[in-house]
């Protein structure tokens, strides 16, 4: 073996690594065929459409017939564009309430069901099945539970509690955003709790009985030995709250439609306005690219993480 | 060997046969949007008797979901079904600039659907000369109210501002809404409303010269009647408050005509499928008055015309003829056509093409038919006006619904709004994107 690295050295050629020595080619191309019909899916569905979107967004296309190139003017337009900025600054906003407000229920949830024994897969099934559950159903079920003449609003107006409930919180400019996020957060949460959950039952119990003879208190315990343990999950949710925070879409249409007067207004929905009632698909190509930036930021800087040694 | 060829000899006569049977029978594909009245009335009362009554073109219909979805990835494909059934005309610019519908004048020669249609109706599928779509159901905009209500409080349905302003009045005083209405459903109903108050204010004369690039809209009529909207939404005429009728869904806002918390409700006539319900729960009654003209100007009441879902030609048919007969052939028979459009409450199917009193089927709703015969009438002596979604080009017409609610909420004035507004018709003008708009 040595003869054989000195060998390669002493010519120049590409080392080669123990590993693949011991795999024969055929055994390699066999992995390959069993790839490649899910890699040329992803290539017909994901990988050209991409592709596609990314050159849509330099021309000028109804979305019908053939577009025509027109360089940078669409980014020009969306600059100037107070809709987009609008739309771009909700988006932000909704990052920020999902960074923090389900995390912090995700994590408390899991921590508090850990120490539940007896009936904990009742919880993780409750908690769970709102995320399973298709978000046209559950916001059709929010939308009866807040309506401002049936929903729990007026109900609880009548007991004499007025001027929370008991107005249309999704057709108001202050209120309307964070009621969708809400709606959002209450089917996404349970999703968080058993992915945290699962993260915490691997974590070593002679831990948590050497800080406990350490005298740590439940607090400490969690803050000094389940979090750092976890701490790859919860990086790995917080980068994908960033990503479906970009695209966020479904919750949103269905619940405002992004009204009144944009309030609510994401890029998603704008992005959908855009191409299919304004016939404008190259603008909303551009809405898409910046989209694609903003995701391709999340993973670069997941990546740079990691290559800077972080155990993420 | 024998038994060879004598396999061989059936097998080719087979063979010729069916060849020869498939090649004189021609289908003609149409998807149409998906819905009860589809399976219930549409395919048996015109697929059915269509193949029955011929031998060599059948029609074969098929419901698609989300129709206009499915439709642009069948047409970037080319694999899109002969007839090319759109939401609405908006679309038909679009499909005629990408080349993806071929023109059907010399098919409404040879028929003569010119005389079969509406005037109105036929020269809103006419873009530069060519005749590109017809429209396969037609609307306008009326006032319904909840009867009983109008007999508690003494009312009659309101025939001017001031008598609108007296009923207001009243029904605030009483707890009781003016209006119902909401956009929760669909946003772009707020063009419901601009469109009303456009065509009822500022006169449907002065629409057609802004239509037709003889007036700006910018002038001071057309801002008047954004500003009377807007006053009215949102001192709360309309279910209470800006933000209910935000939240409010189509259900809501007949709910709210029908248990009297409302008693008015401007809408359009695709309600005369659904209304009735909401009404036999409540035990009331309900009915429909034209609306009323809202400044002197407007002149007399008037009839928005407006053109739903339309149906075109596809650039790639090889049967451009076979799907001549058979759209003749729903066009040629009114008593067909209100048949099927009765099966759908007369919300879809509506083709416009002339009716009698007589083709209409058998207990039929006296209300129904009062309208058919009154927008006869009243259009047909030129008090005609013009619904946004059939005669606005796409980016102006979206424009008019998104950014009309940052005027309720005072984000932007009326004049910046209105000025944005014929910025994009002037664009529309010169890309050539506007659509037909029909002679006075």
């Amino acid at each position: 073996m040595a003869t054989v690295q000195a060998t390669a050295q002493a010519t120049g050629a590409r080392k080669v690594k123990p590993n693949e020595q011991k795999i024969p080619l055929a055994r390699v191309l066999g992995r390959w065929a069993f790839m490649w019909p899910i890699l040329a899916l992803n290539l017909i569905v994901i990988v050209i459409p991409s592709i596609a979107g990314l050159g849509i967004a330099f021309t000028e296309w109804s979305g019908y017939g053939q577009p025509e190139f027109i360089g940078l003017a669409n980014f020009d337009r969306l600059m100037q564009d107070a809709v987009f900025f609008k739309s771009l600054s909700n988006n932000i906003v909704w990052t920020a309430i999902f960074l923090t407000i389900p995390i912090f229920m995700g994590l408390l949830g899991a921590y508090l069901l850990a120490g539940i024994k007896r009936g904990q897969m009742i919880f993780r099934v409750l908690y769970f099945i709102p995320f399973v559950l298709a978000s046209v159903v559950n916001a059709q079920v929010w939308r009866f539970l807040l309506h401002h003449r049936v929903g729990i609003g007026p109900w609880l107006a009548e007991l004499g509690i007025t001027d929370i409930l008991d107005v249309a919180l999704f057709g108001k400019a202050e209120t309307a955003l964070y009621t969708v996020a809400f709606v959002d957060i209450w089917h996404f949460w349970g999703f968080l709790v058993v992915i945290y959950l699962a993260a915490m039952s691997a974590v070593d119990v002679e831990l948590y009985e050497v800080a406990r003879l350490d005298g740590a208190s439940r607090f400490q315990q969690f803050r000094y030995v389940t979090l750092p343990s976890i701490r790859p999950t919860i990086v790995f949710t917080l980068l994908m709250i960033l990503i479906w925070s970009a695209t966020v879409f479904d919750y949103v249409y269905i619940l405002t439609s992004g009204k009144p007067a944009h309030a609510s207004e994401v890029m998603g929905t704008y992005l959908y306005e855009t191409a299919f009632f304004r016939f404008d698909a190259g603008y909303a190509g551009a809405i898409g690219v910046v989209m694609t930036l903003w995701v391709a930021l999340a993973v670069g800087g997941f990546v740079f993480l990691r290559r800077r040694g972080w155990d993420v | 060997m024998k038994h060879l060829k004598l396999f061989l000899t059936v097998a080719l006569l087979l063979f010729a046969i069916t060849s020869v049977g498939a090649q004189d029978v021609t289908t003609v594909v149409w998807w149409t949007e998906s819905g009860d009245e589809v399976d219930d009335f549409l395919i048996p009362l015109l697929a059915d008797a269509f193949n029955a009554e011929h031998d060599d073109v059948q029609l074969e219909i098929i419901a698609q979901e989300s129709l206009n979805d499915v439709n642009r990835t069948a047409l970037q494909a080319g694999a899109a079904p002969d007839i090319i059934q759109t939401p609405g005309a908006a679309f038909i610019a679009e499909f005629v600039d990408a080349g993806q519908i071929l023109p059907m004048t010399s098919l409404a020669d040879q028929y003569g659907w010119k005389d079969k249609l509406l005037p109105w109706a036929y020269n809103s599928g006419v873009l530069a000369g060519e005749l590109y779509s017809i429209p396969i159901t037609y609307e306008s905009m009326v006032l319904f109210y909840n009867k009983t209500l109008f007999a508690d409080m003494g009312w009659a349905p309101p025939t001017s501002q001031a008598e609108i302003d007296a009923i207001a009045a009243e029904a605030i005083a009483n707890d009781i809404f003016p209006f119902t209405y909401g956009n929760a459903s669909w946003q772009p109903s707020n063009e419901h409303l601009m469109g009303i108050y456009l065509n009822n204010y500022a006169g449907v004369e002065n629409v057609y010269l802004a239509l037709t690039g003889q007036k700006p809209w910018t002038d001071t009529e057309f801002a008047e009647a954004a500003d009377l909207l807007a006053t009215q939404l949102v001192d709360g005429w309309f279910s209470g408050d800006l933000s209910n009728y935000y939240a409010n869904t189509g259900d809501d806002i007949r709910y709210e005509l029908a248990s009297g918390e409302a008693a008015m409700m401007q809408s359009g006539t695709w309600n005369f499928g659904s209304i009735g319900q909401f009404f036999e729960e409540q035990g009331t009654e309900w009915d429909w008055a034209p609306l009323p003209p809202f400044h002197e100007q407007a002149g007399e009441y008037n009839y928005e015309l407006a053109t739903g879902s339309t149906i075109s030609v596809n650039a790639n048919t090889e049967n451009p003829d076979a799907v001549g007969k058979v759209i003749d052939y729903w066009l040629s028979d009114p008593a067909r056509v209100l048949a099927i459009a009765a099966g759908a409450g007369f919300g879809e199917y509506v083709v416009p093409i002339h009716f009698t009193v007589d083709d209409f089927p058998a207990g039929t709703d006296e209300r129904v038919a009062r309208f058919f015969a009154d927008f006869a009438a009243v259009t047909g002596a030129g008090r005609a006006g013009y619904t946004t979604w059939t005669f606005w080009p796409a980016d102006a017409n979206v424009q008019l619904w998104t950014d009309i609610e940052r005027v309720w909420s005072g984000e932007l004035s009326t004049e910046d709004y209105l000025a944005d507004h014929e910025a994009l018709w002037e664009q529309a003008r010169d890309e050539g994107k506007t659509l037909p708009i029909p002679a006075r």
